[in-house]
């Protein structure tokens, strides 16, 4: 039976590209784009940047494709080229990951552009009330959890993934998702009512 | 089997919010639920957490897709990609067959078959194959000749074992050099990167 591409996984896509089809690489874009994006943008802090770094992410998947193992998942290997490209740009730009404000030379707070979807893209008071609330819980959070609550969250990835992309045992890996999420939970209790 | 406390029924309905328990564990969680409102607010505030997080979702940008693709450079795969490398086999091979045809037709003098055809190119194949190994063993003569000359005299011997010791010393002072700094970044960079998800 012929199965379509809308069904196909995203290992029958590589493959497709690899045959020559380059426009399957479209379709792949298309499924990540929203995850990867969000994913670099809670990284980064900015959506400039995380629009930026994920096209980057996406080439650079794309020049090694043929290094690909469709034994592995490719979403697993996706975010592990955008996390070490994030903490490589982080590194670079020496981004304080505490802060959520950065300060300019008269002292005076910066907000980081947060996303407010229900009213253009920086949005009223509230949402941007609300996505610095989360940008902040989550910055608060040790590396260790922050990680995984953003490639959980925001990636989507599910526990195996994780687990095989931070190589940590599964059991692991959902006591710190579940350690993780309380912590946020205590610090964003004020905005789960909205 | 042992009743599990409140805090492993916290820990089930995390795993539950993300589809991860059990049938079982589900059947015995949703009884707990019925007479827990703790846990039941507790669902609920899971439930809220997921929907704050969709709701702070960013945009992504509309021309996102096709910007990336415009930006896709000529990947050094795809020049070995099946469908690249078809076209230019198939008219080798053609170009093959038909000069196989002229060549039978040209020595036989008589009408070209698909066997002569086939046994020409058989001895186009064989003539390259001769060239080639003759080549090879030209070069290999030619290193023997070289290295003759360096052990025929005790001094060039003693020149020639410096040079490949000094080479040797050069190449265990880079391998050194390597390992901790090629260590040191895989431990910064938490893994490998593009190893094709291994």
């Amino acid at each position: 039976m012929t199965r379509g591409m809308e069904q196909a996984t995203d290992e029958d896509l590589v493959a497709a590209v690899l045959r020559g089809d380059r426009d399957r690489f479209g379709d792949l874009i298309e499924r990540y784009q929203g995850r990867l994006v969000n994913y670099l943008f809670r990284l980064l802090r900015n959506a400039d940047d995380a629009h930026d770094l994920a096209q980057e992410v996406l080439v650079k998947v794309y020049q090694v494709l043929d290094r690909y193992d469709p034994q592995y998942k490719f979403s697993t290997w996706l975010f592990r080229v955008a996390q070490n490209a994030a903490i490589d740009q982080i590194r670079r730009r020496r981004l304080k990951l505490v802060s959520l404000r950065q300060e300019d030379e008269e002292g005076e707070g910066r907000d980081w552009d947060l996303p407010s979807p229900e009213r253009g893209p920086y949005g009223d008071l509230r949402n941007q009330e609300r996505g610095g609330a989360i940008q902040e819980a989550i910055d608060a959070l040790p590396w260790e959890y922050r990680e995984l609550i953003l490639l959980r969250h925001f990636g989507e990835l599910p526990y195996e993934e994780i687990a095989r992309l931070k190589e940590m045992p599964l059991g692991t890996v959902k006591n710190k998702l579940f350690r993780g999420r309380q912590m946020l939970k205590e610090k964003l209790r004020d905005f789960l009512s909205d | 089997m042992n009743r599990p406390d409140h805090s492993t029924f916290q820990e089930w309905l995390n795993l539950d919010a993300d589809g991860r328990l059990a049938p079982e564990e589900r059947a015995r969680l949703e009884q707990h639920l019925a007479g827990c409102e703790e846990c039941r607010l507790e669902r609920e505030e899971l439930a809220a957490f997921q929907g704050l997080f969709e709701r702070s979702a960013v945009p992504v940008r509309s021309d996102f897709a096709d910007s990336v693709m415009a930006a896709l450079p000529h990947a050094g795969w795809e020049g070995r990609s099946p469908r690249t490398w078809q076209f230019p086999v198939a008219v080798a091979a053609m170009l093959m067959l038909v000069a196989g045809f002229l060549i039978a037709g040209s020595t036989s003098g008589a009408a070209p078959s698909g066997l002569a055809a086939l046994d020409a190119m058989g001895g186009m194949v064989r003539a390259a194959a001769l060239a080639g190994a003759g080549l090879l063993g030209a070069s290999w003569k030619g290193i023997g000749l070289i290295v003759e000359d360096v052990i025929s005299s005790p001094v060039s011997l003693g020149a020639f074992g410096f040079l490949v010791l000094c080479l040797n010393l050069l190449l265990v002072s880079l391998v050194r050099r390597r390992k901790p700094a090629a260590a040191a970044a895989s431990l910064a960079r938490g893994g490998r990167e593009t190893d094709g998800g291994r």
